[in-house]
């Protein structure tokens, strides 16, 4: 499972961050960080060539010693990223993606709160809980 | 070969290495002059073959690199050029040693060499050497391109003959293996005459002919030699070299495609796309054709086919760097090949793929490095991130390469390199240090990250030496990421921002940094946070007042319409700017700033103070401390205005934490504000009162908003007075030239009688023009009446009497009407005692109107308000009156109840008149004698009010006109026995009613009789004998507006017994010569009619005449009765003496 998730906004910076805690979550801010340049350079290289059917899912962005980053873009350009540990290899491309539509279904529920003013943190416990469901159980 | 040359890219393949050196002592700086210069011919055509030759140069070259100089060849340092000072000859045969000695080290690989002596002179220097060159001072070397130039073509021949010499061996003599360094041993003792081995020799040496024709400026003969270069080693699986073979390829094909270069800013090399493309097609190499394995290089075709397009080059790239990641000793091939694939993808704009490479050169492992090559490593990585347009990617290797150079394992951390490595991050983390572009609306980034890359930054600087730079960076970090900071965070920032400041206090200068950055002040804006800014006016008793006519010129030129709903939307704006009140130079004017302390503890802010613009301003800086968390929070800042004009309030300053900051309003986000702007008018004197009576509380204010400055107030019985003394100072340093007093009464629902306050200023004014600091004492009477008589219903035991008041003659005026009322009930109920008792109340303004100085020059005053509040405590009033008719005509008596409201025992004295005693609660009538008032006499009201007025309003007004004079007439006083001073007039003004007024007045028909030549009225007897012939007149004098009869008077005349029986059958004792009955005609306004009879007495006696209208004028029914108000004349006839 997962070890970080990260919502990013249009405008690159975070509005949900969450990693397991046993981790430096500083090295994970960093990575997700990073990984928006091959986010950015894969919408730009999809946006060339094919407009109307583009698929969200990104796919793996870069692999990184200890980690996976998988990377998703919604329409609106919001950016999904989850780090996977490199180790785990019983995750495959389709769970990933699955994780992203689930995220993708708990983040649409989330815009649509009345409440919610887009281009805030998202503080929902209900995507809290979708994202721990998620996440790597801390043990 | 440990030591990777991260700079390289693609079109190196095709450079000569020439390295540059100094040797002895040489002046780094002269050196690297000459260096640059010698640099400078990075390419030469090659005279007589229209090739180009490029030349690489380096002053630094590790020897163990040039023993990979048969792998690749642009490796290999063909030339040397060494500059040396050598001032004597005596120095020189130990130069020319040193100049040797350098050769030595790249020795084998030389082709050519070269020496620059400075500073030499004569005989040895004139001697002519091809390989040393002499020049007598470093400014004095022209011809140092000219000798390169001939040195690279030298360098040249040279390889040119190499590679022909490689290129025509014959497959048929033993070629030689060429082989790496670490290679060197696996081949000992391998069998040499193997196919195998042949092939393997046989492919390098391809390999290596085809690095010669690169450098050669023979491209296309170079990728000849490098595809089948490929194909022979690949059969053998020599993969090291079947990888450089392939590089050699891809350089090729990349030089070929991107005649530009891939270094990008590196690319010292010329643009000359045709130059390098015709190289390649004019060139015929025909040395070539004798070559046994050549195939048709010369055909377009093939070189079409031969060179790689931009995907393969890709393809092959990977491929070779695949092969060399198989040895672990060719690690920085593999990385150098890395890099030059990264540049060519930059160049094709393919970063996906680059970053691949890139992410492999990461993982390529060159055993242990020193910190620096770290360093360059990281940096270099960074930089090519960069290319790719990786930034973010690029910021964090950059940052970590700022860590690097600041680890804890280097002896002496480089924290200035660290400090400029992490500024350059900057970009990537979209980071400005400038506070303006955070500033609009909710912070946008990567907070996170930015927060720690502050927190390095201000660590750095500190670690400088340069506190001022940390707290800079501090005071950013603060004011740009307070939402993100936890408590505990902003706790510790603070305490250390406070710790910097302590040795150099922030301010609000920029700070330039030695390589161009400027840092821009970052004032603390959130601490705290200023909701909104609201110029306060000034008091209302200092508040600068336009002269009315001046104002309504103003009013006038702006729009011809009273009201206009447009022109208040075209004012809307100039609005928001401009405040519609006035300061007034001189006088403390404040503004009010609603604050808010968005930090977990105490916020002590110093020194705030108020920034403007337009006049000379003194800000009075303030001190305060906000509470943690605190709500909204209000604070004044207040300032003096030294000049007029207009000012423009552009912010606020403060110090918090040690930290200057000047917040410009318009740089604030959320801020509300009414507009900055405000206008200040010349100054004005300044009043300041005191009064004689204690000041009240400001109690209840009407909501007009007028409310007094201040007010007295006071508590006195209805109808007395008081005098109140009203000091006024002069505080402020303009004289006081013009000073007007009114006075306005506030909640007149109370009847008042009379003038509530009067004074005269004469007395004052006389003092004017009133210099600072000089007083004036104003006297102003207050003078209270009231009508309490509003509750009489309470004494309905007075009206017992039955006392008619319908004004007919009662014939006996004697009654008595003084009835002591001793068995008075008490009066009222508990009950009902606080209804009669209520204390009513009196307010009014006096308004002190004045001016001075400049202020007055340009129509302003200043308008200081005084409230007077009296208490009015009922004393006396009348529940009752009534008259009496007199027994003259022209008098009449008023009977007036009095009561006596107060708690005390009074005395009520009319004027001529005894004093009445009335105790606590007690009532009693008394009668006051009084002459009938001429009220027709009374001035009319003027013009202007009877046009105004409504009638009813007249009508009001001449009843208190007449009641005022009634009760001037009157004089009541009463006067409280036990405080002898109290004393105050009794006023029946409100008591009088429209009949008693009737009664009262005297009647427009003026009767008189006048008997025997004596005018006759009640009380007068007249005097005749008895017999005699007594005349009388009867006189009408009309005073009434009409004309009026015709009357006829009859007189009857009769005896009164005094026993209630009245003799009228007196035609034996009187007699009348002529008639009895007298007529008189019409008499006009102010015209008087005699008439004129006679009587006789025949015996003596007390006779009355009663003198009778008759009834038959049919005009005089319209007129009052009262009108026909005759005297009773008393006629005494005594016998005359004989």
């Amino acid at each position: 499972m997962a070890v970080c998730i990260a919502v990013v906004a249009k405008e690159n910076y975070p509005l949900y961050i969450r990693s397991v805690p046993s981790e430096n979550e500083l090295k994970f801010h960093y990575t997700v960080h990073t990984s928006l340049d091959v986010v950015e350079e894969k919408v730009s290289a999809v946006g060339k060539v094919l407009v109307d059917q583009r698929e969200l899912y990104l796919g793996l962005l870069y692999p990184t010693e200890d980690y996976k980053v998988y990377g998703y873009v919604t329409n609106s350009k919001v950016k999904f990223v989850i780090v996977v540990e490199s180790s785990n290899t019983s995750l495959r491309d389709n769970e990933i993606r699955s994780m992203f539509r689930k995220l993708h279904n708990s983040f649409t529920d989330v815009m649509c709160n009345p409440f919610y003013n887009p281009g805030d943190l998202i503080q929902s416990k209900a995507f809290d809980s979708v994202v721990s469901s998620m996440m790597v159980q801390a043990c | 070969m440990s030591i990777p040359d991260y700079m390289q890219c693609a079109e190196d393949h095709q450079t000569v290495l020439v390295v540059v050196q100094p040797v002895g002592i040489v002046p780094e700086e002269e050196f690297f002059r000459i260096y640059k210069r010698i640099a400078s011919i990075n390419q030469v055509s090659i005279r007589d073959s229209q090739r180009l030759l490029y030349i690489r140069y380096r002053h630094h070259y590790p020897p163990e690199n040039n023993e990979w100089g048969d792998f690749q060849t642009h490796r290999k340092v063909v030339g040397l050029i060494a500059v040396t000072t050598c001032n004597s000859a005596k120095e020189w045969p130990q130069t020319s040693e040193r100049f040797h000695g350098q050769k030595e080290v790249f020795g084998p690989t030389l082709y050519d060499s070269r020496l620059l002596v400075f500073g030499l002179q004569g005989e040895i220097a004139e001697q002519a050497r091809t390989d040393v060159a002499f020049y007598s001072s470093y400014d004095k070397c022209e011809d140092v391109e000219k000798r390169v130039e001939d040195f690279v073509e030298s360098i040249f021949i040279v390889l040119e003959s190499k590679r022909l010499d490689r290129a025509t061996d014959k497959s048929g003599d033993k070629i030689p293996l060429l082989c790496v360094p670490f290679e060197k041993k696996d081949f000992v003792g391998l069998d040499t005459d193997s196919r195998h081995y042949k092939k393997r020799c046989q492919g390098r040496m391809r390999k290596h002919v085809g690095d010669l024709c690169l450098q050669a400026g023979m491209l296309q003969d170079a990728l000849v030699h490098y595809h089948m270069a490929v194909e022979l080693l690949r059969s053998v699986n020599d993969f090291l070299w079947l990888g450089a073979a392939l590089e050699g390829l891809c350089s090729a094909s990349v030089i070929y495609h991107y005649p530009g270069g891939t270094a990008g800013k590196s690319g010292g090399r010329k643009p000359s796309v045709s130059q390098a493309a015709d190289a390649g097609k004019r060139h015929r190499p025909g040395a070539l054709t004798t070559n046994g394995i050549s195939a048709d290089t010369s055909s377009e075709i093939g070189r079409a086919k031969n060179c790689l397009s931009p995907e393969d080059i890709i393809e092959k790239y990977k491929e070779a760097i695949s092969y060399y990641g198989k040895y672990k000793n060719a690690g920085v091939i593999e990385l150098e090949a890395c890099v030059k694939a990264v540049r060519v993808l930059a160049i094709q704009k393919r970063a996906m793929e680059a970053s691949e490479f890139l992410q492999n050169a990461v993982y390529i492992n060159l055993g242990q490095l020193s910190e620096e090559e770290k360093i360059q490593r990281y940096s270099i990585l960074s930089e090519l991130y960069d290319l790719i347009g990786f930034h973010r990617k690029s910021a964090f290797f950059k940052r970590v390469a700022a860590m690097q150079c600041v680890a804890p394992t280097i002896a002496e951390p480089g924290w200035r390199a660290c400090y400029k490595l992490l500024l350059e991050t900057l970009p990537g983390y979209s980071l400005s240090l400038d506070p303006k572009d955070f500033c609009k609306g909710t912070h946008r980034g990567w907070a996170a990250v930015q927060m720690r890359l502050l927190h390095e930054l201000v660590y750095a600087s500190r670690r400088m030496g340069n506190p001022g730079l940390s707290v800079r960076h501090l005071s950013f970090l603060l004011q740009t990421m307070l939402d993100f900071l936890s408590d505990q965070e902003k706790k510790e920032v603070t305490q250390s921002l406070e710790n910097y400041t302590s040795k150099c206090p922030g301010g609000m200068e920029v700070i330039a940094l030695p390589d161009g950055l400027k840092l821009p002040p970052v004032p603390f804006t959130k601490l705290p946070i200023v909701k909104s800014v609201k110029l306060l006016n000034l008091p209302v008793s200092l508040r600068p007042r336009k002269l009315k006519g001046l104002l309504g010129q103003n009013m006038a030129t702006k729009s011809p319409f009273i009201y206009s709903p447009i022109i208040i939307h075209n004012r809307g704006e100039e609005r928001c700017k401009k405040i519609d009140f006035q300061w007034v130079q001189g006088d403390v004017c404040e503004v009010q700033l609603m604050v808010y302390n968005p930090m977990p503890f105490e916020l002590r802010v110093e020194n705030m103070g108020l920034l403007t613009s337009g006049v000379e301003f003194e800000s009075l800086p303030a001190a305060l401390s906000l509470p943690a968390e605190s709500g909204l929070y209000p604070v004044t800042l207040v300032g003096v205005p030294r000049t007029a004009g207009n000012i423009t309030v552009n912010g606020y300053h403060t110090s918090v934490f040690g930290v200057m900051s000047d917040c410009m309003l318009d740089g604030l986000p959320g801020v509300k504000t009414s507009g900055c702007v405000v206008e200040v008018v010349p100054a004005l004197p300044r009043l300041q009162l005191s009064t004689s009576l204690p000041r009240s509380a400001n109690s209840r204010q009407p909501s007009s908003g007028e409310e007094p400055s201040s007010s007295v107030s006071v508590q006195l019985f209805n109808g007395e007075s008081q005098q109140l003394l009203v000091t006024l100072e002069n505080i402020a340093s303009e004289p006081l030239e013009t000073l007007e007093v009114t006075s306005k009464m506030v909640n007149t629902k109370e009847k008042v009688f009379g003038e509530f306050l009067t004074w005269d200023l004469d007395g004052a004014l006389s003092q004017l023009p009133l210099k600072p600091g000089q007083t004036v004492v104003l006297t102003v009477n207050i003078k209270v009446k009231l009508d309490f008589s509003g509750q009489e219903n309470l004494f309905q035991d007075l009206n017992d009497d039955g006392i008619s008041v319908t004004g007919l003659p009662i014939s006996s005026p004697l009654r008595q009407v003084l009835k002591p009322r001793a068995e008075n009930k008490p009066m009222g109920t508990e009950s009902g005692k606080p209804e009669y008792n209520q204390v009513k109340m009196l307010e009014a303004v006096l308004h002190f109107k004045y001016s001075g100085g400049q202020g007055q020059v340009e129509g302003y005053y200043r308008e200081l308000s005084l409230g007077v509040h009296v208490d009015v405590e009922p004393s006396v009033f009348f529940t009752r009156v009534s008259t009496l008719p007199a027994t003259s005509t022209r008098q009449c008596h008023l009977l007036l109840d009095v009561f006596n409201a107060t708690e005390h025992e009074l005395t009520v004295s009319a004027r001529n008149n005894q004093d009445v005693v009335l105790h606590a609660s007690e009532c009693q009538r008394m009668a006051i004698q009084v002459d009938k008032f001429d009220l027709e006499s009374l001035p009319e009201p003027d013009e202007e009010r009877l046009r105004f007025a409504s009638p009813r309003q007249l009508e009001e007004e001449r009843q208190q006109v007449q009641g005022c004079r009634i009760n001037a007439e009157l004089g009541l006083v009463w006067n409280i026995i036990s405080f002898a001073a109290r004393t105050g007039e009794a006023s029946v003004e409100g008591v009088l009613n429209q009949l008693v007024l009737e009664h009262l007045q005297l009647a427009p028909l003026q009767w008189d009789v006048v008997v025997n030549g004596k005018p006759c009225d009640c009380n007068i007897i007249a005097e005749c004998s008895v017999g005699e012939m007594v005349p009388l007149e009867v006189r009408l004098t009309n005073r009434s507006k009409n004309a009026v009869g015709p009357f006829s008077l009859n007189i009857i005349p009769f005896q009164d017994y005094q026993n209630g029986v009245h003799n009228y059958e007196l035609q034996d004792a009187v007699t009348f010569i002529g008639s009895n009955t007298f007529y008189i005609d019409t008499v006009k306004p102010t015209e008087d009619c005699n008439c004129a009879g006679a009587l006789l007495f025949l015996y003596a006696g007390d006779f009355y005449l009663n003198i009778k209208f008759q009834d038959d004028s049919s005009c005089g029914r319209d007129l009052p009765l009262a009108w026909f108000c005759l005297p009773n004349v008393h006629v005494k006839a005594v016998d005359s003496p004989f």
